[in-house]
């Protein structure tokens, strides 16, 4: 038997994390309890963020918007806040496990948990998503790209949580694209994702480009090189081959129960092609 | 609530079942615990094949709260089970086969200890090469799996033949030649297998077990421990599911092994979802060749199939399934010349057995692919081609065997030709969006009910009027979700005149329900049914004739069984049934009669390898429809409409006919789009339902049902079974629609994205352009 | 550890561990078997009840989490005896056949009307599609589902 505690506020947490140091801590359960069912892991103590109100709500600023990690992502994905500022987040959580899964895990969780297939990582890099950290001691924030070191791996230290998502608005792109491609169509597990984020002139003309990759690479895989080599131009089939043909030279894709290498490399490229239906 | 009815035939009707499910009431075997309850668990092998040098129990047997621990050391009798032939430990003693094998059983006090036990065994093994595959199965230089098996790693060889094959070749005027291989696929009921035992005081042990075949469990326990039948009796109640996965012993000679070490305590096992993926048995890999020869106007002349099935570390009914898919090899079709040799292998991979359309569902593939790809050759319309070679009454099929019973295979064809889907598909075609491509598929196929020649497929009903005038139904066979109890409800309803609240249906029990064979073949209502339908109409004339006798009736012409009682039409004098049963003796309300399914008479002279299970009288046919459009960047195929025509005989349930063709269809797209277990050296490295994909509410299509109604003389109201023949038909539609989308070729399963991208030839290669 | 809650409208207290599966905690300590387990790991969605209202896996929850909250099992979906309306459709549309994914599918068909109480096919189809069943071929389970929303909520029957 292993105690369970629920703190319902950031002091009782403290005060948990100061008794039991080698807690592990979970919110909706649906990446932790299940490593520990397999053996994976296996904590002496855990803490079940939940009830902590601290974490939960998304507010706005002039400027941004901040996520309270313990948000499940079917709190986010019925937020109107969210639907109208990050369209590209709110597709990737449509398709993020199943209904059943949206309504216990949370966008803490799915951050937390640093996996290569996690459904929110490639949007919230296009996004430049920034993670705050609290601890007893004093928050810090660092950028989505830099929390996430490796798979199942983030810089988080002991005694520290993910207490927000903070996204910055207006960003003004005219293009906000998401798709995954999954073993079926419901509660699958990435196997390549693409998040774009695009600005167009109204000639059509690439005035800014924001794309990221999931499922392809230990973590989020993005390009400066296709970028870059996008903006200025306007989407035609040739334009999106070529840019699909670097990424897909750049690339050294994960093999794995879902995909092989071959696929994958082939269709995170592919998956820019789509973007021509987008100027259409 | 529902008004109280009368159950009859040919209506829908609730099922039996469905109130105590929704409420959450029906008490599936999972759901017994009892007081003072222990868990029986056990250690997997996890190496696929060596030699046993020691299983160490001791860790294991030091931990507070284990009970026991036993190994094939401690299994009194034969430690062998099997069906057919009994090559499969209870508990592996000198050799592991597969890693699913289990080795040594623990019983603890609670889940928590099992755990831990099963986690302090350690297994020493020397490890022997593997047999991963069909190529290692026939090469004689590797290891046998079974030492003692006198043909080695082929479990057996054999030949269907009709006609001369070889010399009719020569005469065809287009030969086509392709080899088709699919994998193992897994049943993925949701209720894994468990069980609950317990030995009385008086030695005799009893079971409660999610089962299709609670009679031949007993035996296979008493074969396997050395235990009389009569001092097992085993409790089958309603399935979570069983697709032919739970045909066979599973949790049920661990159990009674337990049982017997710790008398007067229950022990339940239940198999996680991963040892349900690695230990649980299978539908069988294959490969398989086939050649097709025709004449140019599309008249098929000659098959010749090489079929090689993986049957995995036991027997278990490889050589039924194989001998299944011989049978089927060439359609639903009139082939005058057949040459179809079978191969079914020993492996170490894990055991294939009994699943929904029987070795079946694989030959259905390549046959239904080989007619498209003839169809292209020739340039005839795909469906014409089908219905000019359906097979007809009075014809042969590609086992030489003459068809005389009803066969609808033509009619269903002739359903889809009329359907709006098949009539307006190339305006659907033509509408596909950017990046998509749209094809249309068919499948022609067909699926035999019953045992086959060589084992009786006999039921024995069993109906009681009771002493508080109910009728009361005691069924042997297990309903494990198909719906044949409903059925059952419907044929005393019907005979007898009651209404549903008055009628009660007693599930398997060997101490009280009458041997009736397993839930398998799609046999259950059909023969069943016939044998109820005789118990039924004793009881019926039983009662008529005693209430001529309290009514005084010098004639039982004008007396009418009625809902509780029978009424004298012509003075309107009536007796209850109540009356009636107080003045029976017990024995004289019970009416049993046996039923035993006909089979062939005029055998052809081949397939004499096999010693059961060939050839079938009976078929049930289906020609499916199956609308996909594939999207040309990622190769994901989407199943967008799928339209079946089934001919089952008549239907003695509208509702429960569909929902087998519309569940059998959708294990059948699972079968085609994404289900394969995936297999490295023996291991499996996909057991659990993150990786072995099964179809969710989104992946499956409108299913549109279109009954093609024939009467079969021989079943129950003129049914014929209808469980098995829609699983057959979705892979090779798919795959059909799919080449005609995309003008590929495929001649593997499952269509994952993958392998269209990779046949369209786009893989590595750079995009050459959508339709934009 | 003391864990108070309400079960299915009533009050309740049990004394168990606290990292014990809600799943067990129902199924072996309450004897609450119409909750199913069929894979363990949110995988299948067998298990699924209603907390406060909302869906539930109960495999991935620990008893801690019980507290203080308003749990519904399937055997708490009929009141005196009477199905809800979604179990009166599962019946009469043939939603059901081995029955197994049936009170998970139940009670997350019941959350999917409460949000959104006239679905569409595909609605109903991506509100089902953490729920896996392995009989119908959802079909039936779908149609009932538009059904009950009919039933429920004053719209034509289909």
């Amino acid at each position: 038997m292993r105690p369970v505690y629920l703190p319902r506020n950031l002091n009782e947490l403290w005060q948990y994390f100061a008794e039991n140091p080698e807690a592990l801590v979970y919110a909706g359960g649906t990446d932790l309890l299940v490593n520990i069912r397999t053996g994976n892991i296996d904590p002496p103590a855990l803490i079940c963020l939940e009830r902590l109100q601290e974490l939960k709500g998304v507010e706005e600023s002039s400027d941004t918007v901040r996520l309270g990690a313990c948000m499940t992502l079917a709190d986010l994905l019925a937020n109107s806040l969210i639907k109208t500022n990050f369209v590209v987040l709110t597709k990737a959580l449509q398709t993020l496990g199943s209904p059943l899964i949206r309504q216990m895990g949370t966008i803490g969780g799915n951050i937390g948990n640093a996996s290569p297939a996690g459904d929110t990582l490639p949007p919230l890099y296009v996004l430049q998503a920034k993670v705050e950290i609290k601890s007893f001691e004093s928050p810090r924030t660092l950028p989505i790209a830099e929390f996430i070191c490796g798979p199942r791996q983030t810089p988080l230290r002991q005694g520290e949580i993910i207490s927000a998502v903070i996204l910055k608005k207006a960003q003004d792109y005219n293009i906000q694209h998401f798709e995954k491609v999954g073993l079926r169509k419901s509660l699958a597990c990435s196997v390549v994702s693409m998040a774009a984020l695009l600005k167009l002139s109204e000639e059509g003309i690439v005035e800014k480009a924001g794309l990221a990759w999931g499922s392809i690479a230990p973590t989020v895989f993005t390009s400066d090189a296709c970028e870059e080599f996008l903006i200025g131009k306007k989407l035609t089939p040739a334009t999106l081959e070529t840019a699909a043909e670097m990424i897909r030279q750049e690339v050294s894709p994960i093999d794995d129960v879902r995909a092989d290498t071959a696929y994958r490399r082939t269709v995170c490229g592919n998956l820019l092609l789509r973007l021509a239906n987008e100027t259409m | 609530m529902l008004k109280p009815y009368i159950p009859g035939i040919g209506n829908t009707i609730p099922r039996a079942d469905a109130q105590a499910k929704v409420t959450g009431a029906e008490k599936y075997a999972a759901d017994y615990y009892g007081d003072d309850l222990l868990w029986a668990g056990v250690k997997r092998a996890g190496i696929p094949h060596g030699l046993i040098r020691e299983v160490r129990t001791e860790k294991a047997k030091k931990l507070p709260g284990v009970i026991s621990v036993l190994t094939g050391k401690d299994v009194p009798g034969t430690n062998r089970q099997g069906i057919v032939h009994k090559d499969q430990p209870v508990l592996a003693d000198s050799k592991v086969r597969h890693s699913g094998d289990a080795v040594a059983l623990v019983v603890a006090k609670d889940k928590e200890t099992l755990r831990k036990a099963v986690s302090l065994i350690e297994i020493d093994i020397e490890p022997l090469p593997g047999i991963f595959g069909i190529d290692d199965a026939l090469n004689p230089d590797l290891p046998a799996v079974h030492e003692e098996h006198a043909t080695g790693n082929i479990l057996l060889k054999a030949t269907v033949a009709s006609g001369d094959a070889t010399a009719a070749f020569s005469e065809c005027d287009v030969v086509l030649e392709e080899t088709f291989t699919v994998p193992v696929q897994a049943h993925a009921f949701l209720e894994t297998e468990n069980g609950i035992a317990w030995q009385e005081p008086d030695e005799n042990i009893v079971m409660i077990v999610s089962t299709q075949a609670p009679f031949r469990d007993r035996f296979e326990i008493s074969h396997a421990l050395g235990i009389p039948m009569n001092r097992i009796r085993i409790i089958g109640p309603y399935l979570g599911g069983g697709f032919g996965g739970k045909d066979g012993a599973t949790v049920q000679c661990l159990l009674a092994l337990a049982a017997m070490h710790v008398p007067g305590r229950r022990i339940k096992m239940w198999w996680s979802r991963e040892e349900n993926i690695i230990a649980g048995y299978k539908r069988h890999a294959a490969r398989m060749h086939y050649r097709l020869g025709a004449a140019a106007d599309g008249t098929l002349k000659a098959l010749q199939c090489r079929l090689y099935y993986d049957t995995g570390a036991y027997a278990h009914l490889g050589a039924e399934v194989m001998a299944l898919g011989m049978e089927h090899a060439g359609g639903p079709y009139r082939i005058p010349h057949t040459l179809i040799e079978g191969w079914c292998l020993y492996t170490n991979n894990p055991i294939a057995g009994a699943m929904r359309g029987f070795g079946v569902v694989q030959v259905s593939f390549a046959f239904e692919r080989m007619m498209n790809m003839l169809a292209d050759r020739l340039q005839i319309d795909p469906l014409e081609l089908r219905i000019k070679n359906a097979l007809r009454r009075g014809d042969k099929n590609c086992a030489g065997v003459v068809i005389t019973q009803s066969t609808g295979i033509a009619a269903c064809l002739k359903e889809i030709e009329q359907h709006p889907l098949w009539r307006e598909r190339s305006v659907w075609k033509s509408a596909a969006g950017p990046f998509k491509k749209r094809g249309v598929g068919l499948a022609a196929v067909f699926n035999a009910m019953g045992y086959g020649r060589g084992l009786p497929d006999s039921a024995i009903a069993k109906v009681e009027l009771t002493e508080d005038s109910r009728i009361r139904v005691y069924n042997g066979v297990s309903d494990m979700g198909q719906g044949n109890a409903t059925a059952f409800f419907q044929i005393a309803g019907q005979i007898l005149c009651q209404e549903n609240t008055a009628i009660e249906l007693i599930g398997p029990d060997t101490a009280r329900t009458l041997p009736s064979g397993s839930a398998s073949a799609s046999r259950t209502t059909y023969t069943y049914g016939n044998a109820l339908i005789k118990a039924c109409e004793q009881l019926r004339q039983k009662l008529i004739g005693m209430a001529s006798l309290m009514l005084l009736a010098d004639t039982t012409q004008d007396l009418e069984l009625l809902p509780g009682r029978v009424c004298h039409l012509t003075s309107g004098k009536e007796v209850s049934l109540k009356q009636l049963a107080s003045m029976m003796s017990e024995q004289d309300r019970i009416c049993t009669s046996q039923f035993i399914m006909p089979v062939v008479r005029g055998v052809p002279d081949t397939g004499k390898e096999f010693s059961i299970g060939f050839p079938h009288l009976l078929f049930s046919h289906a020609a499916h429809l199956a609308y996909v459009e594939v999207d040309e960047l990622t190769g994901t195929i989407e199943v967008k409409q799928y339209l079946a025509a089934t001919e089952a005989g008549r239907i003695i349930n509208p509702q429960s006919f569909e929902q087998q063709v519309q569940g059998a269809i959708a294990q059948g797209i699972g079968y085609a789009l994404s289900e394969q277990v995936i297999l490295k050296e023996g291991n499996i490295l996909n057991p659990n339902f993150a990786t072995y994909i099964i179809p969710t509410a989104c992946d499956i299509p409108e299913i549109t049902s279109q009954p093609v109604e024939d009467y079969e003389p021989s079943g129950p109201y003129g049914m014929k079974g209808v469980g098995e023949v829609g699983t057959n038909g979705p892979l090779p539609a798919i795959a059909n629609a799919v080449s005609d989308a995309c003008g590929i070729n495929p001649a593997q399963s499952p269509l994952t994205a993958a392998y269209v991208l990779e046949c369209s030839g786009q893989k590595d290669a750079p995009f050459t352009g959508g339709n934009i | 550890m003391k864990i108070s809650f309400t079960l299915n409208g009533k009050k309740t207290e049990i004394d168990v561990a606290p990292d014990r599966r809600v799943v067990d905690v129902l199924r072996e300590d309450l004897g609450l078997t119409g909750t199913k387990e069929g894979c363990g790991a949110g995988e299948c969605g067998a298990c699924t009840i209603l907390t406060d209202g909302e869906t539930r896996l109960s495999c991935l929850m620990l008893a801690a989490q019980l507290e203080g909250l308003n749990i519904i099992t399937v055997e708490g979906l009929a009141v005196d005896g009477r199905l809800h309306p979604l179990q009166q459709a599962f019946v009469e549309r043939g939603a059901v056949q081995c029955g197994f994914c049936t009170p998970g599918m139940l009670l997350a068909g019941v959350a999917l009307l409460k949000k959104n109480p006239d679905p569409s096919h595909e609605e109903i189809r991506e509100g089902l599609s953490g729920n896996l069943c392995r009989c119908t071929g959802y079909q039936k389970i779908i149609d009932a589902v538009q059904a009950a929303a009919g039933n429920l909520y004053g719209k034509e029957t289909p």
